[in-house]
């Protein structure tokens, strides 16, 4: 999967079947870079901002998007896909936000 | 422009303060963007505790938006609960976390110009998030 010049490309709106009205986003984006302490410092700054809960997926764990040592233990690396998902209030833009930092991550 | 939080690690070794410093350096970017300042051993450079190494400590690292102390466990507990009353400041708080682990979750935080509250929280999750 080759990342997307326009970061909102590939944004899926998906309402979840328990909470009623709640909208769940989710992103894909492959990493440029190591899932390492300065993007993960950078999520965690942009989830600490939103009202949407953040969580990255990667493979078969997750990490919400507020812990940063949760993150960094993901252990992604360059080139993997993560999984970026927000569910609740601007959860389009947090999504988005989330993508920009992974996807510009050095 | 924001300053950011200064960390303090306090250790019963020196060099375990020292090594530690130097990897927030490198991996969580402190440094200058996030001070950060070793207070381990004693003032004669042998294995145990110092007040004044840690309230000098304290005082590098502080840059008016407040200070995070980890300590590795038992006296280095209490002598920096000791320093911290004698100063009794509410911006410079000890956390309860694992020293490297708080260390790293802190700095990256301050690196990122994150506040105080942000800083010990992070710190303090340290705690419960499993390594792998």
């Amino acid at each position: 999967m080759s990342p997307s010049s326009d970061p909102t490309a590939g944004l899926e709106f998906r309402p979840t079947a328990p909470a009623a009205g709640e909208v769940v986003c989710e992103m894909a984006v492959e990493l440029p870079a190591d899932l390492h302490a300065r993007p993960a410092g950078q999520v965690v700054r942009v989830a600490a901002g939103v009202e949407a809960a953040v969580e990255i997926r990667h493979g078969d764990k997750s990490a919400p998007g507020r812990s940063v040592l949760a993150l960094m233990a993901l252990g992604a690396v360059a080139g993997d896909v993560v999984v970026v998902k927000a569910s609740g209030p601007g959860a389009a833009s947090a999504v988005a936000e989330v993508a920009a930092v992974l996807a510009a991550a050095a | 422009m924001v300053q950011p939080v200064g960390i303090v690690l306090v250790s019963h070794s020196g060099q375990l303060a020292a090594g530690l410093r130097d990897l927030l350096l490198q991996i969580a970017g402190a440094g200058d963007g996030a001070p950060v300042e070793a207070a381990g051993g004693t003032a004669d450079g042998r294995l145990g505790t110092s007040d004044a190494r840690i309230r000098a400590a304290i005082k590098a690292v502080d840059r008016g938006a407040g200070v995070v102390v980890l300590t590795d466990l038992g006296s280095a507990v209490l002598t920096a609960k000791a320093v911290l009353a004698e100063e009794a400041r509410e911006d410079v708080v000890l956390v309860d976390a694992p020293l490297v682990e708080g260390a790293v979750a802190a700095a990256v935080l301050a690196a990122a110009g994150a506040d105080l509250d942000a800083v010990t929280a992070a710190a303090r999750e340290a705690r419960d998030v499993p390594k792998f």
